[in-house]
């Protein structure tokens, strides 16, 4: 059986603007993926859903300015069960240079700012795994 | 925590399997959760996982939990495992959500009911998508099952979405069967032909604050009480809950309970385990003589011939197909039959 | 009150202009053009055509559709002089970091000539979460300020006279506008400031709470219905000066929905609370007066012109002809206007100020009561102030030199305009009756139905800029060959997390435990009987009770819940 990327979605913390992380979970779905949604949850929740789901790919969605504090506290507990396969990624509203500083030191693999289409998203995810797109 | 766990990370093979597999059995999350991946997919070492874990376990306690979309079954079964984990068991869930035909893609919501209260309890809960399985409940399933009772696990609950069989799946793979229900769920006449009734082992009616709920209730345990059932038999109890609230989860648990002490002292749950082995049987065996038959019997190379044969109507389709069978297996045979015989024959003079 | 037929056009004229119109659509226009008519649509989906005529607005009746201004149907505006004799009201941002840091600020607001003052919290406080609680990690004085106790409402207004000034606490949450607002009335009691004199506003909108936007802990809808209801009532009756609500439509479109869904969801909110305060026992005439609306200004230019302009017409026919008002105020619909954060673009973001001044232009002819103009970094963080005064630039552009606000509802009359005005005003009742029809608001939200409407619509809306059918310009309309940067300052909240902290200690430290056990135990008893919840909000905050433990009492009883999304 051909295998699937899952991905784990997360909202992070007490953020509250659902549009977009529940419209890339749509899209994803449609890519072929197996997107396990977790709604909002705090870091310790999410990377132990990374452990249980086997995931390939953690996506956070943050548009409320904690991404400098939760974002690398994901990254961290990732590492520290083990998990550091798992690629992180990132969407939401922040300043250009936060996005380069998780990318560049905080292990985030990368971040996806406003106004990023779908597509993109999507071709990273499936470029990071190593895995080819899944055909139905 | 897998701290020493000194395995690279992508190899599934090999010894490196070895490791995983002991990982999982010694209580390993990391290694369980690997294992589950591979049993899934079906993987090459996924036969060498089951065989080697099998003879650790037989002794979960595995629940069911069905009902139709929007009923609140996710929050009833996080609760419900609150309570599992106060009484100080290790607990496994495996929530099934159907998969996109279209894309193969699936969105997997169950997990989103848990609240920041449920951090640091002892329970692994794993997403799967149905995949082809038109029941709701994949094959894989049951394995994913056992693979968490392996880990640890001394209760297993298994979530599905109740539409079209999955129903008589969950019944079939599991000790005990919760219908999870609410006033919208529509009239109870529409529940009687979906089966829901023979299957169930308890009712619960969820959003118990609503409208309607009272009444539901009602209506289930009339239908309940009028169905003939042998002395001594397991009357379902019709519970009440408001998941969302906390309220009734204590009385679901408590007769979850009591079903299992009356499963276990009329000897019930022996059979019913017994039955169930034996279905899975009968279908590894039907699936391993599927393999055989498409891989080594059957020339698909003639394939096209036959259709072709079929299509100038030359001859239906089952005697085409008996003919096809037939041939090969009387082929098979009479081979082994010369084969014997000719040993017999070199062995004669012995 | 009968009203005459006040015909815009002769019969005869019409259908002279109709034929003409005809006929110079047959000959004037190219093939082309004509294949091409019925392909253009407003952004909710009204077909739009290339020429409007007074064909098109043939049935309309002055006196039944129009009127004067400051009169039924108040369809032109809701005061007779509009911006001549009140202009819209410009209300800045405050609130980032510790109330103290907030206070100086607003003192230096009210120095400079501001009336009215805003106060906007932090997540965990929008959300009911004390500073120090594990949920809050990471977002203490980020983005608003951070309020625990009643001693940061008082650390905030020190030494501002309370009864001088227009507070507006936004306090998103009918939970939170039980508690915060209770914060500030008792403040101003303690300080001798007469109920009679505290003027403001919360927004207190359960469609805040369960709809439009996620949380790890949300309270069901009917629950969060409840405090709402509980807040108008206790509000209208006690706080004569307080507007103690206002229907959020800006976030539920932020959210996800077209303009024809923005206006007719707030309404169907306030037609829901009316029927329960009516239920209460409480007159229409009673709260209608105090009800505001909050708008979101977009990019459809004259949609949003129709839009603003369909929403004061069918709140007078319901208010009207549903409810029986007889008061005018409860009969006019005023309304805040903040435009479209959601259609800013964080590539090229000085765009944003051609954007928002725009959608600014548009919200004063459509007549609103105040204006938010959004600031162009609003894609990366909380306002500058080089951006902030640029929005307050461009609000100021508008009222002092385009002379636009020298004339009441400039485009009454244009065909265009009012033929929009009045497909939306029919769209908008369309839904509304489709909402009644499923039992009312409450029961839409609690079955998932909204929260679906809005995932449909991100999902449609997200497609048609994936195809490139809705252009964003510089992003998938004639996008730069390199992508521009620019340096953009981004503002850095102070360390509010360990003066928050500490405060709590040492709150904790002087304050009575029983007496706070007690007050929490009351409203935990009361939180199942029908009683109006505020008065005991306020005794508790009183008793030094902290938000959040409030918060917690109300999870508790009323239990917890999630979006129906799965």
């Amino acid at each position: 059986m051909t295998r699937k990327v899952r991905v784990v979605m997360a909202k992070l913390g007490l953020d509250i603007h659902w549009r977009g992380v529940y419209l890339v979970a749509q899209f994803l779905k449609d890519a072929g993926m197996e997107v396990v949604f977790l709604g909002n949850q705090f870091p310790e929740q999410i990377a132990e859903a990374a452990l249980e789901e086997d995931a390939d790919i953690v996506g956070l969605s943050c548009l409320s300015g904690n991404h400098m504090t939760l974002a690398p506290k994901v990254v961290r507990l990732l590492r520290e069960k083990g998990l550091e396969r798992v690629k992180v990624f990132m969407g939401g509203v922040m300043a250009p240079e936060d996005a380069v500083e998780l990318e560049r030191t905080h292990g985030v693999h990368k971040v996806f700012l406003p106004d990023t289409p779908m597509e993109t998203i999507v071709s990273h995810m499936y470029e990071s795994v190593g895995r080819p797109r899944h055909q139905p | 925590m897998s701290g020493g766990l000194a395995i690279s990370p992508d190899r599934d093979r090999g010894p490196d399997l070895a490791a995983w597999i002991d990982a999982c059995l010694r209580g390993d999350k990391r290694a369980t959760a690997r294992l589950i991946s591979m049993v899934e997919r079906r993987d090459p070492g996924a036969s060498t996982i089951l065989e080697r874990i099998y003879p650790h376990t037989g002794k979960a306690y595995t629940i069911g939990i069905t009902g139709p979309p929007g009923a609140g079954k996710s929050t009833l079964v996080d609760r419900l495992v609150n309570e599992f984990c106060k009484d100080r068991f290790s607990v496994g869930v495996i929530a099934v959500d159907p998969t996109s035909p279209f894309s193969g893609g699936a969105l997997l919501g169950d997990r989103v009911r848990m609240t920041p209260g449920s951090r640091g309890r002892d329970c692994f809960f794993r997403s799967m998508s149905a995949g082809d399985a038109v029941g709701g409940l994949g094959p894989a399933t049951q394995d994913v099952a056992r693979v968490l009772e392996a880990n640890g696990r001394q209760i297993v609950l298994i979530e599905t979405v109740g539409v079209g069989q999955s129903e008589l799946d969950v019944a079939q793979a599991t000790d005990t069967v919760l219908v999870v229900l609410t006033p919208e769920s529509g009239d109870t006449v529409q529940m009687m032909k979906a089966g829901l009734l023979e299957i169930a082992d308890i009712f619960a009616v969820n959003k118990a604050d609503r409208l309607g709920a009272d009444s539901l209730a009602l209506a289930l345990a009339g239908m309940l009480d009028r169905k003939p059932r042998a002395a001594g038999a397991w009357r379902p109890p019709v519970c009440t809950t408001s998941a969302s609230l906390g309220n009734g989860t204590r009385t679901v648990y408590d007769s979850i309970w009591r079903h299992h002490h009356h499963l276990r002292d009329t000897g019930e749950l022996e059979q019913r385990r017994r039955s169930r082995l034996e279905k899975e049987l009968r279908r590894k065996v039907e699936e391993e003589l599927k393999r055989v038959l498409w891989d080594e019997l059957v020339q698909t190379e003639k394939m096209s011939a036959w259709v072709e044969a079929v299509r100038k109507r030359e001859v239906d389709p089952q005697r085409m197909a008996r003919r096809i069978v037939t041939e090969r297996l009387e082929a098979k045979i009479h081979r082994r039959t010369r084969m014997t015989r000719t040993k017999k024959e070199d062995h004669a003079g012995d | 009150m009968a009203q005459k037929r006040d015909l815009l056009f002769n019969a005869e004229s019409v259908q002279s202009i109709e034929s003409g119109c005809n006929e110079w659509f047959r000959t004037a226009l190219s093939e082309a053009d004509r294949e091409a008519e019925g392909r253009y649509f407003s952004a909710s989906g009204i077909p739009v055509k290339l020429l409007y005529t007074p064909a098109d607005t043939q049935d309309m009746d002055y006196g039944r559709d129009l009127g004067f201004p400051g009169r039924e149907p108040f369809v032109r505006g809701v005061y007779p002089n509009m911006y001549r004799g009140r202009m819209f009201t410009v209300r800045q941002l405050a609130g980032l970091g510790a109330p103290e840091d907030c206070n100086q600020r607003i003192k230096y607001l009210l120095d400079h000539g501001a009336t009215g003052v805003n106060i906007l919290f932090d997540l965990p406080t929008i959300r009911g979460y004390d500073s120090d609680d594990p949920e809050a990690e990471g977002n203490v004085g980020a983005c608003g300020a951070a309020v625990d106790s009643i001693r940061d409402i008082d650390a905030y207004f020190k030494d501002i006279d309370l009864g001088k000034v227009s507070t507006s606490i936004v306090t998103h949450l009918p939970s939170t506008s039980i508690v915060i607002p209770g914060m500030y009335f008792a403040v101003a009691e303690e300080r001798g400031t007469p109920w009679t004199q505290l003027a403001g506003t919360c927004q207190n909108d359960f469609i805040m709470e369960t709809c439009v936007g996620s949380a790890p802990e949300i309270l069901p809808p009917a629950a969060s219905f409840r405090l709402q209801c509980d807040v108008v009532e206790w509000i209208c009756r006690n706080i004569p000066r307080w507007n103690p609500i206002s229907y959020n439509g800006y976030n539920l479109r932020e959210a996800g929905t077209d303009a024809v869904q923005e206006v007719a969801v707030a309404i169907a909110n306030a037609v829901a609370t009316a029927e329960e305060l009516i239920r209460r026992g409480m007159h229409i005439d009673d709260f209608a007066p105090r009800m505001s609306f909050f708008w979101d200004l977009h990019n459809d230019f004259f949609e949003e012109i129709a839009k603003c302009r369909a929403s004061r017409k069918v709140w007078y026919q319901i208010m009207k002809e549903r409810f029986g008002a007889r008061n005018q105020k409860s009969l006019l619909m005023r309304f805040h206007v903040q435009t479209a954060g959601v259609t800013l673009t964080a590539t090229e973001p000085f765009n944003n100020i051609a954007r928002s001044a725009i959608q600014g232009l548009a919200a004063v002819l459509g007549g609103c009561q105040s204006l938010h103009i959004d600031s162009y970094d609003e894609a990366y963080s909380a306002p500058t102030e080089q951006a902030a005064l640029i929005s307050l630039r461009s609000q100021q552009i508008i009222q002092a030199e385009t002379g636009v606000v020298n004339t009441v509802d400039p485009l009454a009359g244009s065909y265009f305009v009012e033929s929009l005005t009045d497909q939306m005003a029919q769209r908008i009742a369309a839904y509304l009756s489709k909402i009644e029809e499923m039992g009312g608001l409450v029961k839409a939200v609690e079955s998932g139905w909204l929260h679906r409407e809005i995932s449909a619509y991100n999902y449609k809306h997200q497609r048609s800029i994936e195809t490139g059918e809705t252009k964003l310009v510089g992003v998938n309309y004639q996008p730069a060959e390199t992508a521009q940067c620019c340096n953009i300052d981004v503002f850095r909240y102070p360390e509010t997390y360990t003066r928050q902290k500490a405060k709590l200690e040492c709150l904790r430290r002087e304050r009575n435990p029983r007496k706070v056990k007690e007050c929490l135990e009351v409203i935990r008893d009361k939180c199942g009987s029908g009683e109006n919840l505020y008065p005991y909000t306020i005794a508790a905050v009183k008793q030094l009770a902290t938000l959040g433990e409030i918060e917690e009492v109300f999870r508790e009883e009323f239990g917890l819940w999630a979006f129906p999304l799965f």
